[in-house]
């Protein structure tokens, strides 16, 4: 049983993509919940769901791939802008005018390309372990890129995992590594086993698709320097997803407060649900009326 | 003494009436406090002052007809338009273009005046306790006695003072009776003389005048209406359901005529940011920071786990006993937990001992406003009435409990150890859901106790105090995790705590651990004494008096006492050889001098001296004096006048001990102090053992809670 269910759940069509969306809560600011790698849905929120629409109308959707949207295999269909023109179709659905808008890892690129798009629309922009590129990778993942499409060793470990042939040939081995990786943090079986679960939803096509960049990287800094609305940056320091100080410099350019959560992993939202509730409320709270 | 100066004050003519303003710079949004003038002035709002001003540009001024703005007479000089014109004047001179308006009773329909006239000036209002006509029903009290306001009234009492002929024949009958309806709060004696004394710095005339002036210039319905109807800017009403100026509808119906927030205040009366400064407080600094959109700071937070176990000291800087108690209890307590992280929030004097330590103080610190200045500042001659300095210190108090406060919020401490700091104890009483981490409250004495010569008012003063915290710890156990006594229970004085309160003993016993004496050092044995004296250069067969008066300027008058006796004594005893420490605040120079008399600013390490010498003379503090008991000196002790702790408790516990002889100190003449002196000068003594495991006894019980 879920803690809490929608007021509402629907689906819209954009670009002929069939996303699935919910509603819950009517209170003031509407605070919009963004999708993030598609090896997840957006039952990654489910330790936000609850406590945050008690106070504000929460809305939150399955990107393309995952959940209750379309599994697209087109790698168009899954950039930044991509994205952001999904949360617009989203907010306009929802006849949202602006929103509170929050986004974890690559989540926080869909975030950005938004405030970026319609400025209007977004009154403050929440980013947790954010995925921007700003700062060198970590040793142990800073050729998985290039890696990616090569076919992979025999005795392939660690993030040599990270490749294309091994998903589609042991895909629940890599999701079982990656997590096991996201969540650092001792005692963590519960949301490992939940974000297996919800990558186990979707498969190695969709998310081959999703890893396969069609264009050029944004100037992500550029966008963040620019960005009008107030930020909150929350990042864990023991992040092997996306190094800490990727988040802390995110923060620096967007002229946003950094949450620096000592000990956290990549997805603090699920391991320390309480104070990344607590830390969006008071952002919220604190956002000009 | 104020818990902040301001940065600059100044005065502005404002319709030709002088209106004195005071400023307190900072960066961020700036709050003007607005006082219902004439009754009061910006004193009234000394409990916000301090802290808001850390946070932001604070401005505060008297309103015409008080403080230290002009007193015009005559009702046409009291109205809401020169009122309004006030607060104009005071924003254009403090350079202030904009600010967030708090405004109490019947100044927050200036503020909504002012809002109107000039919305570009205001940020948004948090009214207190408010009153604008036609918003809400009034008491029946105010309409009932309208009527009668220019009667010649036998014998008014009750709402019916409130006549313009008792007011201006009379004030003190009206304001007296009139605060005293409106603090219903239990315990609320010093918050009633601050603002009756305030109320009495205007005249009766002025206030009658002022009374008057609300019905000349009075606004229709229309027009409040409009301007409620026009005010588009945020408004936080706070109002006490208990308020017998301003009923609680009024508040109310405001809040909902301009879409505000209501924050009730439940069993708090009219005077609620004064009563409830702390609540009061937060919720103006939460609303600044949503109407102005203060941007979170950047901070960490720490997963449970990992996290190093960490206990906050704070240790009271009246007087350095405490700080050398404190810093053996934490070294006893690091045998236990050798990774305990230890902040000290701590104040001169105390800094300068731990800082010799190498101890880690916060620094936060450096905000918190002085106690041991309050203290010396309260001393005069031989005497401080040290009942009445702790009462008058409120706002000090509460300065420092704020930022205690935050500190302890963002520190994410798993103990907190409060030696004697009142405000964490009292504040944490009066405000329970603000507690953080484990508390240890610590104190060598319970119970004020009044000066015979207070009378029957001091006994009522320190009755409701006591009364106070008995209330608070019967209805809050869970604020003290562990009290411990600093001493046994043999050393609590064997009184009550006042007319129909407990004996003091048998509360204490009941509700606190006993850690025995902490001295914070060994004492020397015999062969140990020899070395000293050797090391220090006392003679064979010379007697060796010590005279110390502590750190503060107060010993000046014992002082000259203790050298004016000198040469009689001398005179007597040749043998006689006398030290005397004046400390840092008083000029050596300005003392006497004698042969085989000398005099030191400041001596290294004053305890060895102590406990080697054939005689100390000394105040009445229990640190100082227990000392000397503890190594077994002769001492005469003079407790200071009107110092409740030292007259009796004190004195009750040297009694314990059988240690030292007492003197009081307006009876002695030079002649019998010397007389004294030589009668004890070297004499044998046969003290009771000071225990010496105090420390590690309390550190044991602390221990327990991390």
């Amino acid at each position: 049983m879920r803690a809490a269910y929608p007021d509402t759940a629907g689906t819209l069509e954009r670009d002929g993509t069939r996303l699935g969306y919910e509603i819950y809560g009517g209170g003031e600011p509407t605070l919009l919940l963004l999708p993030t790698w598609t090896i997840v849905h957006t039952r990654f929120w489910k330790m936000q769901i609850p406590y945050l629409a008690r106070h504000y109308r929460v809305i939150t959707y399955d990107g393309p791939g995952n959940g209750r949207s379309d599994r697209i295999l087109d790698p168009e269909r899954y950039t930044s802008d991509a994205y952001a023109a999904d949360a617009l179709a989203v907010l306009d659905e929802c006849h949202a005018e602006s929103a509170v808008v929050a986004g974890l890892s690559l989540g926080a690129q869909y975030g950005v390309a938004l405030a970026t798009m319609a400025p209007e629309r977004v009154s403050g922009l929440i980013m947790i372990g954010p995925a921007l590129p700003l700062t060198p990778q970590s040793h142990e993942r800073s050729s998985i890129a290039e890696r990616f499409p090569e076919p992979y060793p025999d005795d392939v470990s660690g993030w040599g995992k990270y490749n294309l042939a091994y998903w589609h040939d042991h895909y629940a081995d890599f999701v079982e590594f990656f997590f096991s990786q996201c969540f650092s943090e001792p005692h963590s079986t519960k949301p490992i086993e939940d974000a297996v679960g919800w990558a186990l939803e979707t498969d190695s096509h969709v998310l081959g698709a999703q890893s396969t960049h069609p264009g050029p990287e944004p100037d992500w800094a550029m966008k963040l320097a620019s960005l009008r609305c107030p930020t909150l940056v929350i990042h864990g320091t023991h992040d092997r997803i996306q190094p800490y100080e990727r988040g802390a410099k995110a923060a620096r350019l967007s002229g946003g407060t950094l949450l620096t959560m000592e000990g956290s992993g990549h997805i603090p939202n699920a391991r320390d649900p309480v104070k990344v509730n607590l830390a969006i409320r008071d952002f919220i709270e604190r956002l000009p009326t | 003494m104020r818990a902040l100066e301001p940065s600059h004050t100044a005065t502005v003519a404002s319709r030709d009436v002088a209106i004195n303003y005071e400023v307190y710079e900072n960066s961020g949004p700036t709050i003007l406090l607005i006082p219902p003038s004439p009754i009061t002035h910006s004193r009234i709002y000394k409990a916000q002052v301090p802290f808001l001003a850390r946070h932001y540009r604070v401005v505060t001024f008297d309103g015409r007809g008080n403080g230290r703005s002009g007193r015009p007479v005559g009702a046409s000089r009291h109205g809401r338009e020169e009122n309004v014109a006030d607060i104009l004047a005071v924003l254009n001179a403090s350079e202030t273009e904009k600010a967030v308006l708090v405004a109490h009773c019947h100044a927050n329909w200036w503020a909504i005046d002012l809002a109107a006239a000039h919305p570009d000036r205001v940020v948004g209002l948090v009214a207190i306790s408010p009153g604008i006509p036609y918003l809400g029903r009034p008491h029946e009290h105010w309409s009932e006695v309208a009527p009668r306001w220019r009667s010649h009234l036998e014998n008014p009492t009750g709402w019916d003072l409130f006549n313009r002929e008792v007011i201006v024949t009379g004030l003190e009958r009206w304001v007296g009776f009139f605060f005293e309806s409106q603090l219903v709060e239990p315990h609320s004696t010093k918050q009633l003389e601050d603002a009756v004394s305030w109320a009495l710095e205007t005249t009766g005339e002025i206030l009658a005048d002022s009374e008057e002036a609300q019905d000349l210039d009075l606004p229709t319905r229309q027009e409040i209406a409009s301007q409620v109807a026009a005010l588009d800017k945020p408004v936080l009403v706070i109002h006490g359901d208990r308020d017998v100026c301003q009923h609680v509808d009024k508040g109310r119906a405001f809040a909902e005529a301009v879409s505000g927030e209501f924050q009730l205040v439940a069993d708090a009366g009219h005077l609620v940011a004064g009563r409830d400064p702390v609540k009061v407080n937060h919720l103006i600094e939460q609303f600044v920071d949503a109407t102005t959109g203060v941007k979170m700071k950047s901070r960490t937070w720490s997963r449970g786990l990992g996290r190093k176990k960490k206990a906050l000291y704070i240790s009271s800087p009246i007087g350095l006993g405490h700080a050398r108690r404190d810093l053996a209890i934490v070294e006893e307590l690091r045998h236990v937990e050798p990774d305990l992280q230890v902040d000290w929030l701590a104040q001169d004097p105390v800094t300068q001992v731990l800082d010799q330590a190498g101890e880690s103080i916060h620094p936060a610190s450096r905000w918190l406003a002085s106690e041991s200045g309050h203290i010396a500042s309260e001393a005069s001659g031989h005497d401080l009435h040290c009942f009445q300095a702790l009462r008058r210190m409120d706002e000090i108090l509460l300065a420092n409990f704020m930022l205690f406060q935050e500190v302890v919020e963002e520190g994410a401490y798993d103990l907190i150890v409060a030696d004697e700091a009142w405000d964490v104890d009292h504040f944490w009483h009066e405000n329970p859901e603000l507690k953080r981490g484990s508390h240890v409250w610590l104190t060598d004495f319970v119970g004020f106790i009044p000066m015979p010569e207070g009378g029957p008012e001091e006994a009522y003063l320190t009755t409701d105090y006591n009364a106070e915290m008995i209330e608070h710890i019967a209805r809050f156990p869970r604020i003290r995790d562990r009290a411990i006594f600093v001493g046994n229970p043999d050393d609590i004085y064997p009184e009550t705590f006042g007319d129909g309160l407990p004996k003091i003993r048998d509360w204490t016993e009941d509700h606190f651990a006993f850690s025995g004496y902490i001295t914070g050092f060994t004492p020397p044995d015999a062969d140990e004494v020899a070395g000293i004296r050797h090391d220090l250069g006392f003679e064979d067969g010379e007697k060796v008096c010590v005279v110390t008066v502590g750190g503060s300027g107060v010993g000046q008058d014992l002082l000259e006492k203790v050298i004016a006796a000198y040469p009689m004594a001398k005179a007597q005893m040749p043998e006689l050889r006398m030290i005397a420490v004046a400390g840092p605040r008083i000029e050596p120079e300005s003392l006497p001098t004698h042969p085989g008399l000398e005099i030191h600013g400041y001596v290294d390490r004053l305890y060895r001296h102590l406990s080697v010498c054939d005689l100390a003379v000394v105040q009445g503090g229990l640190t100082t004096t227990m000392e000397l008991a503890a190594a077994g000196r002769p001492f005469l002790y003079f407790p200071l006048r009107n110092h409740f702790e030292q007259n009796f408790h004190v004195r009750h516990r040297l009694g314990q001990y059988g240690a030292g002889t007492y003197m009081d100190y307006s009876a002695t003449e030079p002649e019998a102090l010397a007389d004294a002196i030589v009668t004890h000068v070297g004499e044998k003594v046969d003290y009771r053992p000071v225990e010496t495991d105090g420390a590690a006894r309390a550190a044991a019980m602390i221990a327990e809670l991390i």
